[in-house]
C-alpha cells in the first residue's frame, strides 16, 4: 500500500512537469493550429541552461537559475516563430518539417556546447530532503523537491487558467484558439498573439525542463524526447487547445502510468500510446469534453 | 520507328536519356573499379532510394505524413537480423524474414489507415511518431533476443556475403521497386491518390473511394518500406535500435523533400546527394571538429529546403521543363496563325 | 462620395479563381443587396474585401483609399464591420466577452454602444453573463450582427443573416437590420429575397464570379423574368 501511495506521489510530481510542457503545446496548437516537434527541444534547453547557471554562471542561486532557463525557453521559442514559422503558417506539412527541423539543429548545439554524456545537477538543499511518514501499512517518502514541484504545477495551473479566464489578453487567446479569422476579422492583430503564445510557450517549457533537471539529478541531451511524447498524449487526451484539458489530461496521465508501473513496468510507454491512438480512433476531441 | 521517334525528340529529351543511360553504366561498373567501402555507400543509396520512394508515396502522393516510417526500415531489419542471429544465416530464413516483414507491415498499414482516416495530418503525425517510439523502445527492452542498444552483428547468406553481390542485388531491388512503385502512381489508385492530395473532399465528391486509396497507399509504402529495411539488415549486418529510431524517418523526409515530393524518382536523387554530401563533410573532420556534428547540417539542410526550394529538386526541374514546353507550344501557335 | 468602390475584381484561393471580375460602387448611407445562386461568389465577395481571400487583379478602395494587400485587422480598423456566413461567434466566450472582444478602447462611448447593442437584441442582454454556445442559430445571428456594430463602422458587410432562421426570426433580424441601415452603411448578401427587398434599397446580381446585373431593387421586385433568370426564384 506504501508502495503505490509512492508511486502515484512520484508519478504525480512528474505529471506536473507533463502539464507544463503539454499546456503550452496545446494552446499553441490550438490557437495557431502548429504542432511544436521542438516543444522538447526547448524543455532541453531549459534544463541545460538552468544547470549551466546553477553550476556556473550564478552558483547555487535556484532561483535566478530558473530565472535564466525560463528566459531562454521564451527567447528561442520567439526566434523560432518569428523567423521560422511564421514563414508556413497555414502549410501543415511544412510546420511539421520546420520544427522537426529546428528540433533536430538545437538538440545537437546542446551537444556541442555541454557534449553528448549525462551531466549531473544537485537539488537545492533546502529541498533536497524527504519526509516520512509514518503509516499502519508501511511509511510513505516525500520527496521535498517532488512535492515542490506539484506545488509550482498546481500554481502555475491556477494562474494560467485566472490569466486566460479574467485578463483581456486571455480572452483574445480563448477566441482565436475557436476561430482566428474572425479575431482579426474584429480589428484585433493576430499575428502578435501568435508570437506572444508561442514564446511564452517557449518560457512554460523550459521552465519545466528547469524544474525536471534537479529532479532526475541526471540530464543528457535526449532528455526532452520523453516529455514531449508524453506532451502530446496528454494534448490529445485532454482536448486540444485546452489549457483545463492539460491539466486533468496530465494528472490522469501520471496517475495511468503509476500504476502500470506498480503493475507491469515495461510496457509503461506502450499503454499511453495505444490509449492515445484509441482516442484519436473513437473520440478524436479528447476525453474531457471541457476546454 | 523508334528511329522517327529518336528524330523527333528535342535536345533535352536527348540530354536526359544520355545522362540516364552513363548513370546506369556507372552504376553497373562501380564494383569493378571500387574500394569496398564505396561499393557499400552505393549499395546503402540505393537502399535509401527505395526506402524515400516508398516514403515519398505516402507524404507526396496521397499525402499523409508518417512520421513512424522507421517501422518498416527497423522492422526488416530487425527481422532479418533476429533470425539470421537466432536460427543461422540461411535462405530459408530469409524467405521467412520477407514473409515476415511483409505480414509486419500489411499490420500496422492498416492501424494507420484506420486513424488517419478519422483523425486529421497533425493526429495522424503525433501517432505514427509515438508507434515507431513504442516499437524502438520494446525492442530496447526485449534484450535477451535483441541485445538493446548494443544490437546484434550476424553473418548473411550466401550470395549475399559477397559485397558485389549484394550491390548488384541493391540495384536490382531498386530498379525492380521503382518500377513497381511507378506502375502505382500510373494506376487508377494512383490517379486517385493524387485527386486525394490536391482536394479530399472534392476526391469524395466526385465519387473516389478514397478510404481505399489511402489503405493502397499505406500498405504499398509500408511493405516496400519493409522489404527496403530486409535490404538494410542484409547489407550492412547489424541490427540495433537505431533502425527503429527517429533519425530513419527524418533521412527518409529529407531525402524525398529534397528530391521533390510528389515525383517519385526525386527520392533516388534526394537519396544520393544527402549520402555523399554526409560523406563529403565526414571527410572534412581532420579540418575541424564541427564536421563531426552531421546532424547539425542535416537539421540546417531540413529548414533550407523546406524554406526556400519546397519543391525539391525535380520538382523545379519539371516546373521549368513544363514552362519551356509551353513557350514552345506558344510558339508554334503564334508562328502557325 | 462613394464609400466602397471596387474594380473588375479578380481573387482566387489555392489554383482556383473565384472572382473573375466584380464591380461595383457603394455609397455612404446606402443599403445595398448582392444577390446570386449558391456558390457564385458572393461570399468570397465578402472576405476579398476583408483581406481574407487574395487579389489577382482589379482595385477595392475604401474612402478612396486602397485596401488590396492590406491585413485584415486594418482593414477592419479602418471601419468595416463583417458578419461571416457562420457567424464567427466565440462559443467559448461569453455574449459579454463576444461584445467586449471587440472594443477597442474601455471607455464611456463603447459602454453606450454595447448598451445600444443590448436594446436593439433584446435577447442578448438576457443571456449576457451566459456562454455564446448557449444560444440559437437566431440569437448567434443577433450576436454577430451586435458585435460588428460596437465600433460604429462606416460599413457593414453582412453574410447571408438568414440561412438557417425560422421566418418569425428572419423578420424580427430584418427590421433590426433595417435599423441598423439608418447609422452605417449596409452591404447585404443574401439568397432570401424577401429580407433583401425589406433592408435594401439597390442590389447586385453576381454569377460565376462576376457582376451581371445591377439596379433598384423596386425595379427587381416587379421584374420576374430577371429574378428567375439569374436568382433561379
Amino acid at each position: 500500500m506504501a508502495n503505490i501511495l509512492i508511486l502515484l506521489f512520484n508519478g504525480i510530481s512528474e505529471g506536473a512537469l507533463y502539464f507544463l510542457m503539454a499546456a503550452s503545446l496545446s494552446v499553441i496548437l490550438g490557437l495557431m493550429g502548429v504542432v511544436n516537434f521542438a516543444h522538447g527541444t526547448l524543455f532541453l534547453w531549459g534544463a541545460y541552461v538552468f544547470r549551466w547557471v546553477y553550476v556556473y554562471i550564478f552558483p547555487n542561486n535556484f532561483i535566478l537559475a530558473i530565472i535564466c532557463a525560463t528566459l531562454a525557453g521564451f527567447l528561442i521559442g520567439l526566434i523560432f516563430e518569428k523567423v521560422f514559422i511564421s514563414r508556413v503558417y497555414g502549410n501543415i506539412g511544412a510546420q511539421i518539417m520546420i520544427t522537426l527541423g529546428l528540433s533536430i539543429v538545437f538538440t545537437e548545439l546542446v551537444r556541442v556546447i555541454w557534449g553528448p554524456s549525462a551531466l549531473v545537477v544537485g537539488r537545492p538543499p533546502m529541498l533536497a530532503g524527504a519526509s516520512h511518514l509514518e503509516f499502519d501499512f508501511g511509511t510513505v517518502i516525500i520527496s521535498h523537491y517532488r512535492l515542490f514541484v506539484i506545488i509550482v504545477g498546481v500554481v502555475v495551473a491556477v494562474l494560467g487558467h485566472f490569466l486566460l479566464t479574467r485578463t483581456r489578453v486571455g480572452m483574445t487567446i480563448r477566441a482565436g484558439v475557436q476561430n482566428s479569422e474572425m479575431v482579426g476579422a474584429l480589428g484585433i492583430n493576430i499575428n502578435r498573439y501568435f508570437t506572444l503564445v508561442f514564446a511564452v510557450g517557449g518560457a512554460l517549457a523550459g521552465f519545466g525542463g528547469a524544474l525536471f533537471a534537479p529532479l532526475s539529478t541526471t540530464i543528457t541531451p535526449l532528455s526532452g524526447n520523453q516529455f514531449q511524447l508524453m506532451a502530446f498524449i496528454v494534448v490529445v487526451i485532454g482536448g486540444m487547445g485546452s489549457f483545463v484539458g492539460s491539466a486533468l489530461g496530465s494528472l490522469f496521465m501520471a496517475v495511468m502510468i503509476a500504476l502500470i508501473g506498480w503493475t507491469i513496468p515495461d510496457i509503461s510507454l506502450v499503454a499511453p500510446v495505444a490509449l492515445m491512438a484509441l482516442i484519436l480512433i473513437f473520440k478524436p476531441q479528447g476525453l474531457f469534453k471541457w476546454r | 520507328m523508334i528511329m522517327n521517334k529518336l528524330a523527333n525528340m528535342d535536345r533535352l529529351r536527348w540530354i536526359e536519356l544520355v545522362l540516364l543511360a552513363v548513370a546506369f553504366i556507372v552504376l553497373l561498373i562501380i564494383p569493378q573499379i571500387s574500394g569496398a567501402a564505396t561499393i557499400t555507400m552505393v549499395s546503402r543509396i540505393m537502399i535509401f532510394a527505395v526506402f524515400a520512394m516508398a516514403y515519398d508515396i505516402l507524404r507526396g502522393f496521397i499525402g499523409v505524413i508518417h512520421l513512424g516510417f522507421a517501422l518498416f526500415i527497423g522492422g526488416g531489419a530487425y527481422f532479418v537480423g533476429i533470425l539470421f542471429f537466432h536460427q543461422g544465416a540461411t535462405i530459408p530464413m530469409l524467405l521467412l524474414a520477407v514473409v515476415g516483414t511483409t505480414i509486419y507491415s500489411a499490420i500496422w498499414a492498416l492501424i494507420v489507415g484506420k486513424i488517419s482516416g478519422k483523425s486529421g495530418m497533425l493526429a495522424t503525425a503525433m501517432i505514427t511518431m509515438a508507434f515507431s517510439e513504442i516499437m524502438r523502445n520494446l525492442m530496447t527492452v526485449w534484450r535477451t533476443v535483441t541485445r538493446g542498444e548494443d544490437g546484434i552483428a550476424f553473418r548473411v547468406p550466401a550470395p549475399f556475403n559477397d559485397r558485389t553481390m549484394m550491390f548488384y542485388a541493391c540495384f536490382i531491388f531498386m530498379i525492380l521497386m521503382a518500377f513497381v512503385l511507378y506502375k502505382f502512381t500510373k494506376s487508377p489508385t494512383g490517379r486517385v491518390w493524387q485527386a486525394v492530395r490536391e482536394n479530399e473532399q472534392r476526391a469524395i465528391f466526385l465519387g473516389y473511394n478514397t478510404a481505399r486509396a489511402r489503405t493502397i497507399a499505406l500498405l504499398v509504402a509500408s511493405i516496400v518500406g519493409g522489404l527496403a529495411g530486409v535490404m538494410f539488415g542484409l547489407n550492412s549486418r547489424f541490427v540495433n535500435t537505431e533502425a527503429l529510431g527517429m533519425q530513419m524517418t527524418y533521412d527518409a523526409m529529407l531525402y524525398s523533400l529534397l528530391g521533390g515530393a510528389g515525383t517519385l524518382f526525386g527520392a533516388i536523387l534526394g537519396s544520393t546527394v544527402v549520402i555523399l554530401f554526409q560523406n563529403f563533410l565526414l571527410d572534412l573532420r581532420p579540418i575541424h571538429a564541427i564536421f563531426e556534428r552531421w546532424l547539425l547540417f542535416f537539421g540546417a539542410l531540413y529548414i533550407v529546403v523546406v524554406m526556400f526550394m519546397p519543391h525539391g529538386i525535380m520538382g523545379y526541374y519539371n516546373a521549368w521543363k513544363e514552362k519551356r514546353a509551353q513557350k514552345k507550344r506558344m510558339a508554334k501557335e503564334a508562328a502557325s496563325s | 462620395m462613394s464609400l466602397l468602390k471596387v474594380n473588375d475584381l479578380v481573387s482566387y484561393i489555392g489554383l482556383f479563381t473565384i472572382l473573375q471580375g466584380v464591380s461595383m460602387e457603394i455609397q455612404q448611407g446606402e443599403a445595398v443587396a448582392i444577390l446570386g445562386r449558391n456558390g457564385a461568389g458572393k461570399t468570397t465577395f465578402l472576405r476579398t474585401v476583408m483581406g481574407l481571400v487574395k487579389t489577382r487583379s482589379g482595385s477595392i478602395t475604401f474612402n478612396d483609399a486602397s485596401i488590396i494587400g492590406k491585413a485584415t485587422h486594418k482593414i477592419s480598423k479602418l471601419g468595416i464591420g463583417y458578419c461571416p456566413e457562420d457567424y464567427g461567434v466565440f462559443d467559448l466566450l461569453t455574449i459579454e466577452e463576444n461584445l467586449v472582444l471587440a472594443t477597442h478602447k474601455k471607455n464611456a462611448a463603447t459602454r453606450d454602444r454595447i448598451a445600444y447593442v443590448l436594446d436593439l437584441f433584446p435577447d442578448l442582454k438576457l443571456a449576457y453573463k451566459r456562454h455564446a454556445r448557449t444560444l440559437s442559430g437566431g440569437q448567434r445571428q443577433m450576436l454577430s450582427v451586435g458585435r460588428s456594430l460596437v465600433n460604429s463602422p462606416a460599413l457593414i458587410l453582412i453574410d447571408e443573416p438568414s440561412k438557417g432562421l425560422a421566418p418569425v426570426v428572419i423578420e424580427k433580424m430584418a427590421l433590426a437590420l433595417k435599423e441598423i441601415a439608418k447609422q452605417s452603411t449596409i452591404v447585404l448578401v443574401e439568397q432570401n429575397f424577401h429580407m433583401a427587398l425589406i433592408v435594401t434599397d439597390r442590389y447586385y446580381i453576381i454569377d460565376e464570379g462576376r457582376t451581371v446585373h445591377g439596379g433598384l431593387m423596386k425595379d427587381l421586385e416587379n421584374d420576374k423574368e430577371l429574378q428567375q433568370r439569374h436568382l433561379g426564384l
